[in-house]
């Protein structure tokens, strides 16, 4: 890469860092952008440049994550979390107990509309597998809670409730094996499922987490 | 620790950057978490050379020195016990 393009790159990041940070930052914006005309280096420009876009992301993440509608967001998407993690094991239950009624208005839920292409998985399934969605679901209903009540320590529920959800979606796999019958049959929608998951333990790591000062 | 070496000089941010090793997406964020603290001044200086904008400068208040120094404490007698017991 040419000096020229470098600098000038490094400019062009250098503006989006400043516009990016939150408002009541932006001297910090204007700081971080008038120290780049001190470097006289081009490509230790650009890297400079390129960490002012981390900080200025950083910062405007922390501060949307302090407000009510960014924790309300936040919050909606662990209880929509929460929600999945129960809607198997309820639709097992009504189909089990023969609430058709209920089994009928979950299964138009599920890809294909029916509950009764489900039939062969959920006749499958192992009796422990609905206790340990059960289960994810209220850790993560107790890490929206905590989260909620600003206790802390609300992140090691919900990472705990995901390790419970991955061994799940492992389980199911052999069950859907064994049957034939595949619940959600595109991959990108289940992969979705699990990316969204690990963004929200992020997020909600990042919103909680301690503010701590470096001993450098 | 950087900041603690001469409390009363005010540092620039690509000064800092360079004693620490630490990245600009790193440093940022530590000084304004620091500033937020009040255990950081910062205020904008006229530029050494003229045509260039004004640079912001930095130095721990005294709550920061304080805390730096608490900080630093812990940390060397660690190394001090960890020496000691080597020998």
């Amino acid at each position: 890469m040419t000096q020229k393009l470098c600098r000038r790159l490094a400019q062009t990041l250098m503006r989006h860092a400043a516009r990016i940070m939150p408002a009541r930052e932006k001297n910090w914006g204007e700081a971080m952008q008038n120290e780049l005309q001190v470097i006289e280096d081009d490509q230790v420009a650009l890297r400079w440049a390129f960490g002012c876009v981390i900080a200025g992301f950083t910062e405007r993440m922390s501060a949307l994550l302090q407000t009510w509608y960014g924790r309300s967001g936040l919050a909606c998407l662990i209880a929509l979390l929460a929600v999945r993690e129960f809607f198997a094991p309820l639709l097992i239950f009504a189909y089990r107990m023969q609430y058709l009624g209920l089994a009928h208005f979950l299964g138009l839920r599920t890809e294909g509309d029916d509950y009764r292409r489900l039939i062969p998985v959920m006749d499958a399934t192992p009796s422990w597998l609905p206790v340990l969605w059960v289960a994810a679901g209220l850790l993560y209903l107790i890490a929206l809670w905590r989260m909620l009540r600003r206790t802390g320590g609300s992140t090691a529920p919900f990472f705990l409730g995901f390790a419970l959800e991955l061994v799940g979606i492992w389980a199911v796999q052999s069950v859907q094996a064994a049957t034939g019958v595949v619940v959600t049959p595109n991959p990108i929608v289940r992969a979705a499922g699990v990316a969204l998951t690990l963004a929200a333990g992020l997020l909600l790591w990042w919103a909680t987490r301690k503010r701590t000062l470096a001993a450098n | 620790m950087v900041l603690l070496k001469d409390p009363q000089a005010w540092q620039h941010g690509y000064a800092l950057m360079k004693q620490t090793g630490l990245q600009s997406g790193t440093l940022y964020p530590l000084l304004v978490r620091l500033s937020d603290q009040s255990l950081l001044d910062a205020e904008w200086r006229e530029a050494d050379k003229p045509g260039k904008p004004p640079r912001h400068v930095y130095r721990l208040t005294p709550a920061g020195l304080a805390f730096a120094r608490e900080q630093a404490v812990p940390a060397s007698k660690k190394i001090g016990a960890l020496s000691g017991a080597k020998a």
